[in-house]
């Protein structure tokens, strides 16, 4: 049991002395120990004394400061984390910590970023860690506001992705105050979490918090990496920490990430090797700058099309093996496939067909062998099925696939003889030639609707790209909106070029996400681009706010194509099959009447925006004008109307 | 509140992809008989059906929606699911006999040549049908859905695959749509140009 001070008596404490009907708040320790002990207990009979108590006794008898709060420590250890930044929107389930953080902490590392939602904190969070390969803190408000937040954590978690919470809590149920107290109390409050995070604790003393906040971080970063929670119980961040107290917080070691043995390795390389016509495909595999140059030499060893999923900056879009445009054709002619931390490997080589019923058939030609490698087979959960259908691969390597690629590099260089390399030159040319030819049909593709009102997808992805080539750039939204024209028009080969989507598909997601990573850029000088969906932004626009209050440098150009297209497309297709109202499938679905004028709305949270900007002609004078702001530090929005996708 | 996006995944990779394909003419002499054994040993067959009736797995292709070259650029190098056909299974020569053999297999289609299309009210049908949700305003395309504006193929194979689509496209029936609205939607999807090269635009071709 915690043991109160002399001099400085906590709200517990004082309490529990009033309780027993004393005044006197300098417990005995002896005293209250044996207390504890007695086998039964004295329970208060009353009404809390404290409505008793004449003003003039109550300020005499209550001690209502604290010197040192547990919240301090708290500090101490998460210090010892490097976290840059706190994203959090303020409750008082965590209100000692705050205070701790921003006064004892110095407001520095980290420093306090005030969100508007927590589901914007935790999504800055995802963002964050994308660019910059390590978690941010997230704290979080009891019950509603990880309610508000689990949504984001999901995301997170289906993408693999670190983010390191803290939720606060009301645990003890004889320190609560009143109503809002309990309700807003939970007995294990990351309960509703738990399908979706790695990790959870809720340490009941100061040294548990340390050693608990330092395993969190180890997990957290640990492949496949994922969200952890870590409970900070109201009573332990207020209360004093105890005279004496010898409280150290733990070494941080990082855990190397697994990597593939090297039996394994060897047979996924001779495989490889000896296969006419291989294809990697690849997800989630560059988690750091090291995982894409991986890549690109694994491919150009192999002469080897690269399938990319674009979870992560994993290949480069020019790059004459980059054949992810012609996917179906590569697998239908592969004989072996590499999937590197590719999420769905079943729907890569199977094709689900049919209208009503789904008809499956093979996307690959009989005998083709498959070789897994992904931390994914290391670590399931049950409830949730992000985990997709099962995919009965011919070799499965358990382990981190960026931290295999150097085995897996040399393990080929060691199969390659002088006639494989000849064949792979030969190889290497034919799909050379025949990316020149998709990329071509790319830019032909692109011309369709060039100049339509609604602006297509196509010549605005293309308009920001006449913008922004010569910058050092980094496109932080998900281009499956936007018919994937930017990864099919733009140069992408540089790690933070592109950080892929939402992992869970919850909408809600971009907006917060691309402030996040523009945080984590904003350091290194890069212009941060989000290509804005108009639905995902209305979830939670208070993040527009964040960004320019905390002077968060970002180029957002709105996808405004005034609809929750995806929906309206999807009930669409149940109006045709069910032969009725197909003229109706636009209720629910759209964002018209009035019309969102976003350039408002951002300019009302106090960013530089220009729009709605209907003629194609205009865009690329706007983006100009709002690189400029973006340059001096600032966010700024051009409010695009758009074609659909 | 969670979304699913599967279709924005697949519908791009349907058989439809054929709609959107541009043709510039090369015709040759074939032999429609020879076509036929072709049709089957090449395994065109297998989803496209025994008369290129089409099946669940793939459309429709009697008469061919494409031309000869279109047919063959797209055949060489399909964007959709459909498996890539090298000039080892069937040369050029081989693919114009098959395609002879799908025309002269086709079903007469006297109807569609005597619909006359209203382009102003195919304009408004087009979005009220929902068919701009997939195709875009203009019937540019998008990954949900080929350009079909201008269309590449007759009229009469657009009324034959709206009414029992393959792929991700959801059936038009003729309940909810009359052959007269698909008409007039085909007018005003003809009433575009096609697409300048992209050549042309400076910013392509960066």
């Amino acid at each position: 049991m915690r043991k109160p001070t002399k001099d400085s008596v906590n709200r517990r404490d004082f309490l529990r002395a009033a309780a027993a009907g004393t005044a006197a708040l300098v417990v005995n320790p002896a005293a209250q120990a044996a207390n504890a002990a007695s086998p039964q207990p004295a329970r208060p009979a009353a009404p809390p004394p404290l409505l008793k108590l004449a003003p003039d006794e109550r300020s005499a008898a209550e001690v209502i400061t604290v010197d040192r709060p547990g919240s301090d420590f708290m500090v101490d250890v998460l210090k010892t984390l490097n976290f840059e930044y706190l994203c959090a929107n303020p409750g008082n389930t965590f209100r000692s910590l705050h205070e701790s953080l921003i006064n004892y902490g110095g407001n520095q590392a980290p420093e306090f970023i005030t969100c508007c939602h927590e589901e914007s904190s935790v999504a800055m969070g995802h963002g964050y860690a994308k660019i910059e390969g390590k978690p941010l803190l997230v704290c979080v408000h009891g019950t509603v506001g990880l309610q508000h937040a689990s949504m984001a954590i999901y995301d997170a978690f289906c993408d693999r992705v670190p983010v390191y919470i803290i939720l606060g809590n009301f645990g003890d149920s004889a320190e609560r105050f009143g109503q809002v107290d309990w309700t807003h109390a939970a007995q294990d409050p990351a309960a509703m979490i738990r399908d979706f995070v790695k990790w959870d604790d809720r340490p009941v003393s100061l040294q548990g918090f340390s050693e608990s906040a330092v395993r969190a971080y180890k997990i957290a970063m640990t492949p496949p990496m994922s969200p952890v929670a870590l409970v900070a119980d109201h009573e332990l961040q207020e209360s004093a920490i105890r005279d004496g107290a010898e409280l150290a917080v733990p070494k941080l070691t990082t855990v190397s990430p697994p990597v593939g043995d090297s039996a394994a390795v060897g047979e996924a390389a001779k495989m490889l090797v000896a296969a006419e016509n291989p294809v990697l495909v690849t997800d989630r595999v560059a988690r750091t700058p090291a995982g894409l140059a991986g890549m690109i030499e694994l491919a150009e060893l192999l002469q080897a099309p690269v399938i990319d999923r674009n979870g992560r900056m994993n290949f480069p879009t020019r790059h004459q093996l980059n054949h992810t445009e012609r996917g179906g054709a590569a697998i239908a002619n592969a004989d072996v496939i590499a999937g590197l931390e590719l999420t769905d490997f079943w729907s890569t080589v199977n094709t689900v067909e049919g209208q009503v019923t789904p008809h499956i058939r093979p996307a690959t030609k009989p005998g083709t062998k498959l070789i897994s490698i992904t931390a994914n087979d290391l670590y399931l959960k049950s409830n949730y099925q992000d985990f997709q259908r099962y995919a009965p691969v011919d070799l499965a390597v358990g382990a981190d696939a960026e931290a295999t690629l150097p085995s897996l590099i040399e393990a080929v260089k060691r199969e390659i003889t002088d006639d494989r390399k000849r064949m792979f030159a030969d190889r290497g040319a034919k799909h050379a030639a025949t990316h020149r030819q998709v990329m071509q049909a790319q830019r032909e593709a692109a011309t369709s609707g060039w100049d339509a009102s609604p602006i297509s997808t196509a010549r605005m992805s293309a308009e920001i790209w006449a913008q922004i080539q010569d910058q050092d750039w980094s496109l932080v939204s998900n281009c499956q909106f936007v018919s994937r024209w930017p990864l099919r028009l733009w140069n992408f080969n540089k790690h933070y070029h592109y950080i892929g989507g939402e992992g869970g598909y919850g909408v809600g997601y971009g907006a917060p996400a691309a402030v996040g990573a523009a945080l984590a850029n904003r350091k290194h000088g890069r212009l941060t681009v989000c290509i804005q969906n108009d639905g995902d932004l209305m979830f939670a626009p208070g993040v527009l706010w964040t960004a320019a209050h905390h002077r968060i440098p970002l180029l957002i150009v709105m996808h405004n194509n005034r609809a929750y297209h995806q929906e309206l497309m999807q009930v669409q297709v149940m109006a045709d099959r069910h032969q009725r109202g197909i003229t109706n499938a636009s209720i629910g679905s759209v964002l018209v009447d009035p019309a969102i004028d976003y350039s408002k709305v951002a300019q009302g949270f106090g960013l530089h925006a220009e729009g709605p900007i209907s003629d194609p002609n205009d865009l690329a004078p706007a983006i100009r004008r709002a690189i400029e702001v973006v340059k001096s530090g600032n966010p700024a929005l051009i409010d695009v109307l758009t074609q659909p996708r | 509140m969670l979304h699913r996006n599967s279709l924005t995944a697949t519908i791009a990779s349907a058989f439809v992809v054929v709609w959107a394909l541009a043709a510039p003419s090369a015709e040759a002499q074939s032999s429609a008989a020879n076509g036929k054994a072709i049709f089957t040993s090449a395994g065109c067959i297998a989803c496209h059906g025994a008369q290129a009736e089409g099946t669940s797995l793939a459309p429709a292709i009697a008469p061919p929606p494409l031309d000869l070259a279109a047919m063959i650029t797209y055949v060489r190098q399909p964007t959709g699911k459909m498996p890539p056909v090298p000039v080892a299974t069937a040369s050029d020569k081989q693919l114009a006999d098959v395609f002879a053999y799908l025309q002269s297999i086709a079903p007469k289609t006297a109807s569609a040549d005597e619909l006359k299309g209203n382009s102003e009210n195919g304009k408004k049908l087009f979005v009220a049908y929902g068919c701009y949700e997939c195709h875009g305003r203009q019937g540019a395309g998008a990954s949900t859905g080929p350009r079909i504006g201008p269309p590449a193929i007759t009229l009469a194979a657009v009324l034959r695959y709206v009414r029992a689509p393959t792929g991700q496209m959801p059936p038009y029936t003729a309940k909810v749509v009359p052959d007269q609205d698909l008409a007039d939607i085909y007018a005003y999807l003809k009433s575009f140009p096609s697409p300048q090269p992209a050549k042309d635009i400076p910013i392509l071709n960066q």
